[in-house]
């Protein structure tokens, strides 16, 4: 054995007991371990190139009731990034497809980020395909990729981000353009679409001004 | 206050607001480091109530949880509530993802004869016959334990409840890759919107058949 033997079999050794310690950390559950769970590294952001015959544009629940200075002031700060987003989008003839939630309509949208006549919308709670035309919507006209915006983050952007990888789109998150109540929640958020099982394979993290369209 | 003075606080205010939305605009990237996590959910008490309560046992199947040490880990404890909910004639229900099939069920928590199995991804209820399966046997709450708590657990938890269900996640017998991602999943499936009313942190512990 060479010099280095021992100490690599104390470092094996170490290892078991922290493993150990992981163990039996487990016959509790995560509520024992919060205060000392740390992030993991923040994951890279891409620059993305996107077809416009293929790609959709979702804007996911920037209304009024949702979207205000007073519960979700990340939602108002994030709306000039959607505004040029979505300008950039209808530009190039990007499909744009709006949602609402609850009793919510369109007339509560944001004007800056509002539809336009003839822009389809849909209405479900966080899960926007479910109960609804999306898939339908976006498979008519050929979608096979979709940007995902929108408030919240754990909330429309999560769940209709996540269906979307399920139902084989890839998946574009514009990080600057989803928000919710707190940075925990978009932090997690963001490593989940990273991290998270099949999820992760589907989604790129971008910014809106690192997409072209 | 002289005229610079003033014009220096206006300056500084505004550069201070325009900090704030170009923190966002630049993302959540730039944060990372400063982000704290809220204080920990509420483990309650969950009193099941075999007529109307199914135990979902998602994804114990060999080539995921073995990836996982925590999954591994979770195990005696998954077997423990299996047992409990078997004897109070609990209707159990058994996932995996497609190609896995349910004869890849690690060997502690393996199906008994004909229990009702779903393959899917993370979603359960996505292309899946699950809550036909549910409703059928008058089912309205779920009791959720598995892996991974960042893909089958929170995706079918929170499906479940845009379906009308009431959920239980039994925290000690779900987990995940990390323990960040675990504490995350705890955290949303109280706090999410829509879905959190429905939704009940509980141990095996605090589990009464």
């Amino acid at each position: 054995m060479k010099p280095a033997g021992p100490l690599l079999a104390a470092i094996a050794l170490t290892a078991a007991v922290t493993g150990a310690g992981t163990l039996a950390a487990r016959a509790g559950t995560v509520i024992d371990d919060w205060s000392d769970i740390k992030a993991p590294q923040p994951p890279a952001l891409q620059s993305v190139t996107v077809d416009p015959k293929t790609t959709a544009l979702l804007v996911l629940d920037f209304t009024h009731q949702i979207c205000n200075e007073k519960n979700k002031p990340r939602c108002v700060a994030s709306l000039p990034a959607m505004k040029n987003l979505l300008a950039g989008a209808r530009d190039n003839h990007v499909m744009v497809v709006f949602s609402t939630a609850g009793n919510m309509t369109a007339k509560d949208i944001w004007a800056d980020v509002a539809p336009a006549p003839g822009e389809p919308m849909v209405n479900s709670h966080a899960n926007k395909f479910q109960g609804t035309d999306l898939e339908k919507i976006l498979k008519d006209k050929g979608i096979k990729s979709v940007i995902v915006t929108g408030v919240n983050a754990n909330g429309a952007v999560l769940y209709t981000a996540s269906e979307a990888a399920f139902l084989g789109f890839k998946v574009i998150d514009p990080i600057d353009c989803s928000s919710a109540e707190n940075e925990y929640i978009e932090q997690y958020v963001v490593y989940n679409f990273a991290h998270a099982p099949l999820v992760s394979s589907m989604v790129t993290l971008t910014t809106a001004d690192m997409i072209k369209f | 206050m002289n005229r610079e003075k003033w014009l220096l606080a206006i300056a500084l205010a505004t550069t201070v607001g325009l900090g704030t939305s170009q923190l966002h605009a630049a993302s959540i990237i730039d944060e990372w480091a400063s982000v704290k996590a809220p204080p920990p959910p509420p483990v309650k008490e969950v009193t099941v109530d075999p007529k109307t309560t199914a135990l979902v046992m998602a994804d114990f199947v060999q080539p995921i949880c073995s990836r996982y040490p925590r999954c591994m880990a979770s195990l005696p404890v998954a077997k423990k509530v299996l047992d409990a909910a078997r004897a109070a004639k609990v209707l159990v229900v058994y996932t995996s993802i497609p190609k896995v099939p349910i004869s890849a069920v690690v060997a502690d928590v393996a199906p008994n004869g004909d229990a009702p199995f779903v393959q899917s991804f993370t979603d359960k209820f996505l292309n899946t016959d699950l809550e036909k399966i549910l409703k059928d046997h008058g089912i309205t709450t779920l009791l959720m334990t598995g892996v991974s708590s960042n893909g089958a657990i929170i995706e079918t938890s929170s499906e479940a409840t845009l379906r009308g269900f009431n959920v239980a996640v039994v925290l000690d017998a779900t987990s995940a890759a990390t323990t960040y991602a675990e504490q995350f999943v705890a955290w949303q499936l109280v706090n999410g919107p829509v879905i959190s009313p429905h939704i009940t942190l509980t141990t095996s512990d605090k589990l009464k058949f």
